[in-house]
């Protein structure tokens, strides 16, 4: 066996459960120990930024990278190890598409800062300071990372070579990703570039409900809380909307069984234009009784108007990759706050 | 063309332009000449003509001649509207390349006279526009493919039901040489008609007809016709769609008696110890569990009713010709069909929804149980003796609008006045110590000339007329009260027998009531009708394409057709009419065997598709079924509407010849002549409506802003939302999406669907931040020119004001910063 191979994890925007679920793969971490050496993983070990700094271009192997990319110091980060890597892997839905953080280019820096330093009632902040990214102090000068606009995916950012979606990623993706850095330890290849490690098809694909699917309308929707669902129905066929037509399975359907409807943690499957867009098209048709013909406008519609937040339905964990990645201003349309 | 050359010639474009003057119609606000040049320039094309006016009969010898001459495979025309032209429509189009050996898909248009020539006075900008929409033209014709194969169709056909209407489908049929198999699931054929012993001629003309005699010659008619097959006591136990056909399994009943040794002597009948109420006498009368329902009834045979047999064997006993075998079992087949002809009648309405009418009491009984009296003597069902006053009452559980109160169907069956005119007059002819009273609450619906007549008539002899509202029925020792309540401001007698009281309410004492209820959907026919993939009206009758006018009796699902009451109320000479119509409407393709596809169908791919089902949700025309690989879009079904390409989660539907590629390609190249500044307006007309609505701003000499471009889509839901979201990102500053007026969708309901995605699609761009003025979906119909032209010239003024839009600004500071 050639040399042990060099890898790295970072953590960028993420909420740290994609660190989680690399550790929750249990024994099977010391498969990666027996062919790899982590050189660098803020949440588990202890080596510091300038020690992969330290490092030449290509000098590791491979490069994970969990988390959405919203400030100046994780496009650094971004920008680091992608100079350093020779494969770059999106870790998780943030890395892949922005992932819950990307919703908040429903607002931007300032709307934001205005709501966690002023508006929230847990904030004391009685001379109204805002965080700066250069502040004088008697110590003298500190510094802050610049906060974004924008959240970005890892690709708007920098090339990407493969993508491993999830919410965070499951155990058997995790283990796919795995078998991949073991196959290029042991004989130096790899997939093509782009390969998303989950399935090309969508969710229903797997889902043990499909099945039960009728050829039927949404007669009216429910949320989840809303009832308590057949776990062996459909969820379109009790009226919840299921993102599993939309989104890339290979998750194991773990919401399924927990009998919660997908969300769209695994992103889109590969035909499509833009990830949320496609689901409203695609309810928008099948909501409703029926027998429109029958109906005023108003009624026919009400089904569909029911559907309050079209973006966090359809793009919950995909906003910063669609065609319209964050608020926009349009004419005499104000940016929202 | 030799084979080879016809394959090469498929593979390499040689496209022939032919631009028209419209003699100078065209030329004077488009400059054609310059269009030739560019046309010579563009891609694949070969031949580029210039004519003054291509709809003569010289020019179009010219151009049959010319495309074969220079072995033109795809033909590019520019000048009218291939929708709304009256000298040179896409029919006339395809009769040319159908002359030559171009394959029909392989065309598309330019509209360069009506929404351009027509709608743009400024003669530079009207040409600038007049090239776009020839590179849009010509970007979707390099991507046409040809169509595949017609589809065979097996020339038989499935006529299910064997009433007056499936009679007559079956032997027009039959005359036509086609091979029909009729399913009755009764004992006989000729259906309700039998039931009934007088028919009136028709609605105009006061003939009168008697099942006796009509009955077994309509069902002669088929039965005895080498072609046709009749299947009595059968039905189709299950139907599904296979390669363009249908595939039925047909379950046939057991043939206790021989119908080829049977003589009707009647031995067996007599003999027989069990009795059942009768169906043909609406079970007010009973039969023996072996009998023949009446003594014309076609075939001639007794039948065994299995459920009320209990195989004592005495008629085998006494049976002369042997014909009986009590071990006889049902059959069941499966056949293919090329056709399916849906006339399985109707039901009536069931009284004992409304308490207020007692149905339960022996001498309240159904209009259609009242013509077994008339056939068997008119006499009251509790005691046998003969009726003193016999109270009729309209509109029972029909016509349940507005302010009438109790249960029933909002609609008129419109036979139910004609046929208790029938039934007054007949009792008035023939019992004339019997009083009549007919209570009704609306009016009394006597249209054409018959009724009218008839209506007249008795109106003459006597009887009363009371116009009231059903409070209540009651029993009494020796007969039935019936409560009556004055509507609120109009309350007539004619004959004054009854008179209201002070209180608005009067009670008729009678001793047999007759309700005529109305003709309801065959309950038992659902299955069936689920199973074929029909529409059906919010009433529940399986509904006709455009309803009835131009494709009578075809349903929304090909080469289903709904004849007679199937599909609705009707008397029994519009129910054989259309008997007669649907057997035209299917005989094209069952004499040809085959089944010409359309240049656009759906095709899914099954590497993509996950069996979610939506586009069978969605598909208007029963195209689509689930198999274990996927779903199937059959193509001999599909009527390319789109509906499925666009509710696709994961794009596995695609429309041939109306590929996203095609669309975005045309997207793309649309608005080069667009001046900088002036915002880029893209209407998206659904195939019918809405693109001839807009074509007739130009015939009616309207003005329109001249950066817009049109796209003739296959329906208004033919685009995906996402789709539209990629258009904004290519730089499209408005969209407008255009679909027929309501209650007209030539798919069902794509419009709606249009409607409903495009609401939610505003509110999603409201959340991100773009205008809702830059999506706007209407209702645009033919006459509805003057509406698309001020929507056009209001989206122009909005965008103008709004400026570009920050979605292709967006994207493109995006990928400037970045780079993906």
């Amino acid at each position: 066996m050639a040399d042990k191979i060099k890898i790295v994890m970072n953590w960028a925007s993420a909420c740290g459960g994609c660190d989680v679920s690399l550790l929750d793969i249990e024994e099977k971490i010391f498969t990666v120990l027996d062919i790899a050496d982590i050189l660098y993983w803020p949440v588990a070990m202890d080596f510091k930024r300038q020690d992969v700094l330290a490092l030449g271009p290509g000098s590791i192997d491979i490069g994970l990278f969990n988390g959405a990319v919203r400030s100046s110091e994780q496009l650094e980060d971004a920008l680091m190890l992608r100079e350093r890597c020779k494969v770059l892997i999106a870790y998780g839905a943030c890395a892949c598409f922005g992932g819950i953080p990307g919703l908040a280019n429903l607002s931007d820096r300032a709307g934001i800062f205005e709501v966690a330093y002023h508006e929230t009632p847990s904030t004391v902040n009685p001379e109204g300071v805002n965080p700066q990214t250069v502040c004088q102090v008697p110590e003298g000068e500190v510094t802050l990372p610049e906060f974004f606009d924008t959240v970005y995916a890892l690709n708007q950012v920098v090339k990407v070579d493969y993508y491993l979606p999830g919410c965070p990623p499951t155990e058997e993706r995790i283990l796919d990703a795995v078998n991949i850095i073991a196959a290029y330890a042991h004989s130096g290849e790899l997939p093509p570039p782009g390969t998303v490690i989950a399935s090309q098809k969508a969710l229903c694909d797997e889902c043990p409900r499909i099945n039960t699917r009728t050829g039927t309308r949404i007669a009216k929707i429910n949320r989840p809380h809303e009832i308590i669902a057949d776990p062996g129905l459909c969820f379109l066929e009790q009226g919840v909307l299921c993102m599993g037509p939309f989104t890339r399975g290979g998750c194991g359907g773990t919401c399924i069984s927990a009998n919660m409807p997908c969300r769209g943690c695994f992103g889109p499957t590969g035909k499509m234009l833009d990830p949320g867009a496609e689901a409203l098209s695609a309810f928008g048709s099948i909501v409703g009784p029926g027998g429109e013909d029958a109906l005023t406008l108003p009624a026919m519609k009400a089904a569909v108007n029911s559907i309050k937040d079209p973006v966090g339905t359809f793009y919950r964990f995909t906003l910063p990759t669609a065609i319209i990645n964050r608020t926009l201003k349009d004419g005499r349309n104000k940016v929202k706050k | 063309m030799t084979v080879e050359s016809a394959s090469s010639a498929v593979n390499k474009p040689r496209i022939g332009v032919w631009i028209c003057d419209c003699q100078g119609r065209v030329s004077t606000n488009v400059d054609t000449v310059s269009l030739v040049e560019r046309a010579r320039e563009m891609e694949g094309v070969v031949t580029v003509r210039r004519v003054d006016a291509l709809c003569n009969t010289e020019e179009l010898a010219r151009l049959r001649a010319e495309l074969r001459e220079n072995n033109i495979n795809r033909f590019l025309f520019a000048g009218c509207s291939a929708r709304s032209s009256l000298r040179f429509p896409e029919q006339q189009i395809s009769a040319v390349l159908e002359s030559t050996e171009i394959d029909k898909a392989m065309f598309e248009v330019a509209n360069i006279r009506e929404q351009c020539a027509w709608v743009h006075n400024d003669r530079k900008a009207a040409t600038a526009k007049a090239l776009d929409v020839l590179r849009m033209a010509h970007v979707r014709l390099k991507l046409d493919t040809p169509r595949a194969p017609a589809t065979k169709i097996i020339p038989r056909s499935l006529v299910i039901g064997g009433g007056p209407a499936g009679l007559q489908t079956a032997q027009d049929l039959a005359a036509l040489g086609q091979q029909v198999t009729l399913v009755e699931r009764g004992t006989y054929l000729g259906g309700r008609m039998c039931q009934i012993p007088f028919l009136f001629q028709s609605e105009n003309w006061p003939g009168r007809c008697v099942s006796t005699c009509v009955g077994p010659v309509q069902a002669a008619g088929s039965m005895f016709h080498p072609n046709v097959e009749c299947l009595t006591s059968s039905e189709v136990a299950d139907i599904e769609k296979v390669d363009g056909n249908f595939r039925a399994r047909l379950r046939l009943g057991a043939h206790f008696v021989d119908p080829e040794k049977c003589i009707s002597c009647g031995k067996c009948a007599e003999v027989c110890p069990e009795e059942i109420a009768s169906e043909f006498d609406e079970g007010l009368f009973r039969r023996k569990a072996i009998d023949k329902d009446f003594p014309r009834a076609v075939p001639d045979a007794y039948n065994i009713l299995e459920r009320a047999c209990t195989r004592c064997g005495k008629c085998v006993e006494v049976c002369p010709a042997g014909a009986i075998n009590l071990a006889a079992q049902a059959e069941e087949r499966e056949e293919d069909f090329g056709a399916v002809f849906l006339s399985t009648g109707f039901d009536t309405y069931d009284l004992s929804r409304n308490r207020e009418f007692n149905y339960g009491l022996p001498d309240v009984i159904s209009g259609m149980e009242f013509e077994r009296l008339l056939d068997r003597g008119v006499l009251r069902p509790s005691n046998g003796q003969t009726p003193r006053h016999i109270v009729f009452v309209l509109c029972a559980g029909s016509r349940a609008t507005r302010e009438k109160r109790g249960e029933g169907v909002p609609y008129c069956s419109k036979t139910c006045c004609g046929i208790t005119m029938k039934q007054v007059e007949r009792l008035g002819l023939t019992m004339s110590e019997t009083d009549i009273t007919v209570i009704y609450y609306y009016d009394i619906r006597a249209y054409e000339r018959t009724f009218e007549a008839m209506y007249d008539h008795v109106k003459r002899m006597g009887i009363e007329f009371l116009q009231g509202e059903i409070e209540g029925i009651t029993g009494t020792d020796d007969g039935v009260k019936i409560h009556v309540a004055r509507l609120e401001d109009e309350s007539t007698s004619t004959g004054a027998a009854h008179t209201f009281d002070a209180e608005g309410f009067v009670t008729l004492d009678a001793d047999l009531v007759v309700l005529a209820s109305a003709q309801t959907p065959r309950k038992e026919t659902q299955p069936l009708v689920r199973k074929l993939g029909l529409q059906t009206d919010q009433f529940g009758f399986p509904m006709e394409n455009q309803p009835r006018i131009f494709r009578p009796t075809e349903s929304f699902v090909d080469r289903v057709y709904v004849v007679g009451a199937a599909g609705g109320p009707k008397v029994v000479q519009q129910s054989v009419e259309q008997g007669s119509a649907a057997a035209m409407k299917a005989a094209p393709y069952l004499i040809k065997g085959e089944k010409e596809l359309l240049k656009f169908v759906s095709r899914i791919d099954p590497a993509a598709c996950v069996r979610c089902r939506i586009c069978e949700t969605v598909c208007p025309h029963g195209a689509i079924k689930i198999t274990e690989k996927g779903a199937l879009s059959d193509p001999a079904f599909c009527q390319g509407c789109g509906l499925c390409m666009a509710a696709c989660p994961t794009h596995a539907a695609e429309l041939i010849n109306f590929t996203e590629q095609q669309i975005l390609d045309q997207v793309d190249v649309a608005f080069q002549g667009v001046p900088a500044g002036a915002p880029k307006i893209l209407a998206l007309l659904c195939y019918w409506c809405s693109y001839c609505g807009a074509d007739l701003a130009g015939v009616n000499g309207l003005q329109l802003p001249v950066n817009y471009r049109s796209i003739r889509i296959r329906c208004s839901s033919s685009v995906n939302s996402a789709l539209v979201m990629e258009m904004f990102r290519r730089g499209v500053d408005g969209i407008l999406v255009g679909g027929c007026p309501p209650g007209s969708c030539h798919h069902v309901n794509g419009n709606y669907l249009t409607d409903k995605r495009t609401s939610l699609m505003q509110k999603l761009m409201a959340q991100l931040g773009l205008s809702e003025k830059r999506l706007k979906f209407d209702y645009i119909g033919v006459p509805h020119s003057q509406k698309f032209a001020d929507t056009i010239t209001a989206m122009d003024r909005d965008l103008r004001e709004l400026g570009p839009n920050p979605v292709a600004v967006n994207t493109r500071e995006r990928s400037e910063t970045y780079g993906r």
